[in-house]
């Protein structure tokens, strides 16, 4: 494995996310949405702390997903129809490397984004003299970057797969229904038989639960939740590790085999 | 007698799935031993690029093989000796002309040292000196040309293959650009070229191929050409071998 090509492969990504400034206006909505919230004074300072700490969790998850979703997304289809992927793959720099290279910038641009985010976080929080449950922040924000790892891999499946903007919805209908969409299909399982049933089966085990890898309400209620312990860490790790490498796997199956 | 840099035998690349499939190249064999300028010459769609790519490891073939430096087209080891300009490429237009050569440089297995002594001097090289701090989306049709000739001799290759060379260049650029390749010529270095000029194919090229509608038609020493085609020149005789082919293609 060429280590180096990886990260010059990733170091492009980062470079075109940052200097494109699309992450900039996403953090600057963010920014302004967070700004408005710390005005509210209906909560009283207890309440306001935990609004306000769920708010940016929020508006942080959902902002950093949908940026990787896109980012993810675009990849492969901008190389190809630039054609910036020749001079690239003209390179000795395999096909796996080139993806690897490319989910680890996307996931740095993620990281990138979260850090924007947390220092806005945290100059909020200092000037409302609230605290932050490091600990449970940490591993929330450690949960969150798996599930941006998913979310690109599944975004680089699918945009070989499909057209860039239906790859981008679908990926972002996913994030967007999570929560519900694991009950949905236990729901519609019951109303199924033969084929319908083993197609709701499918969908149950190759779609990730990615609500797993959400511990905000933990993090907002970090008073009465303690951390999680190791075990859980690791149980989730492997959890979304699986998603990772068999979207990864079945990405880079097409890619390999992809005329350019 | 050596191995051949490049060896094409019954390569056959067809696109588009069975039954729809179109063949962009048909069976056709050549070899470049190494040292050789060979340039590569066709109508548009004539099956040059498609050869190229699949030399490359770009496209597969669905039949005969591609060979370079011995290695299966596309090997990451056989591109690791080749500089590679695509036929049109734009390059990252948030990047800087040096930070794109560090990328690619740095690709090719070049330490930052030594790209910090290639940078500059492979810039002046193309003509474009003093303007690797431009960001590229400033760069010209000609200019980003010149990056990608750039970028395909950063490396110092021992191989260069490049899909129609000349275009976009004004003039001067393809003078600058014939100034160096006639200096990668002389290092010994082995050249395959595709290109619409037929004056830089024969000022430049020791052999020409001529590909027509996925089939060779000729492959011929230049020197030999000339004799053949006498005071008409390349170019008439080469548009009489393409129209006496179509006419017989349309006898059959």
């Amino acid at each position: 494995m060429n280590s180096r090509a990886v990260r010059l492969i990733a170091g492009t990504v980062l470079k075109e996310s940052v200097r494109r400034r699309e992450i900039y206006v996403l953090v600057l909505v963010a920014c302004g949405l967070l700004a408005v919230i710390m005005r509210m004074d209906f909560f009283g300072l207890g309440g306001l702390t935990k609004f306000y700490r769920e708010a940016s969790l929020q508006v942080m998850g959902l902002t950093t997903a949908f940026a990787v979703i896109v980012l993810a997304a675009r990849q492969l289809p901008r190389e190809m129809e630039n054609r910036t992927i020749y001079p690239l793959l003209a390179r000795p720099v395999r096909r796996v490397e080139f993806l690897l290279g490319k989910l680890l910038g996307v996931l740095l641009a993620g990281i990138f984004c979260f850090a924007l985010f947390m220092i806005v976080f945290l100059a909020g929080s200092w000037r409302m003299q609230a605290d932050v449950p490091w600990v449970l922040f940490i591993q929330h924000i450690y949960l969150q970057i798996l599930m941006l790892a998913i979310l690109a891999t599944l975004g680089f499946l699918l945009s070989l797969l499909l057209h860039t903007d239906a790859a981008i919805t679908i990926c972002a209908l996913l994030f967007l229904l999570s929560s519900v969409s694991s009950m949905m299909l236990v729901n519609l399982y019951g109303y199924l038989d033969g084929f319908g049933q083993r197609v709701v089966l499918f969908l149950t085990y190759f779609l990730p639960q990615l609500t797993l890898l959400d511990v905000s309400e933990k993090a907002v209620h970090a008073e009465i939740w303690p951390p999680l312990g190791g075990a859980v860490l690791l149980a989730l790790s492997a959890y979304a590790g699986v998603y990772i490498g068999i979207y990864f796997l079945c990405a880079l199956a097409l890619f390999c085999r992809r005329a350019l | 007698m050596s191995e051949p840099v490049i060896s094409v035998s019954g390569l056959s690349v067809s696109y588009g799935k069975r039954g729809r499939a179109i063949k962009a190249v048909d069976d056709i064999s050549f070899a470049v031993a190494e040292g050789e300028c060979v340039g590569f010459i066709g109508l548009n769609g004539a099956g040059k690029s498609t050869t190229i790519k699949t030399l490359m490891g770009f496209l597969f073939a669905t039949a005969g093989e591609a060979r370079v430096f011995g290695q299966c087209a596309g090997e990451p080891a056989s591109r690791s000796r080749i500089g590679y300009l695509p036929e049109v490429a734009l390059y990252y237009p948030f990047m800087k002309a040096r930070e794109l050569l560090e990328l690619y440089g740095g690709l090719s297995g070049l330490s930052k040292q030594e790209l910090k002594v290639r940078i500059p001097a492979v810039l002046e090289d193309v003509g474009l000196g003093g303007k690797g701090e431009i960001l590229l989306k400033h760069f010209s049709k000609g200019m980003q040309q010149r990056l990608g000739i750039a970028q395909s001799i950063i490396a110092e290759p021992e191989l260069y293959i490049f899909d129609e060379l000349t275009s976009g260049l004004d003039p001067i650029g393809r003078y600058t650009l014939r100034t160096l390749l006639l200096k990668l010529k002389a290092s010994g270095k082995t050249i395959f070229f595709s290109s619409h000029e037929l004056s830089e194919v024969e000022m430049l090229c020791d052999r020409v191929l001529l590909i027509h509608k996925g089939r060779l038609l000729r492959d011929a020493k230049v020197a030999e050409l000339q004799t053949e085609s006498g005071a008409q020149g390349l170019e008439p005789f080469f548009i009489e071998l393409i129209k006496r082919q179509e006419q017989e293609a349309g006898h059959e």
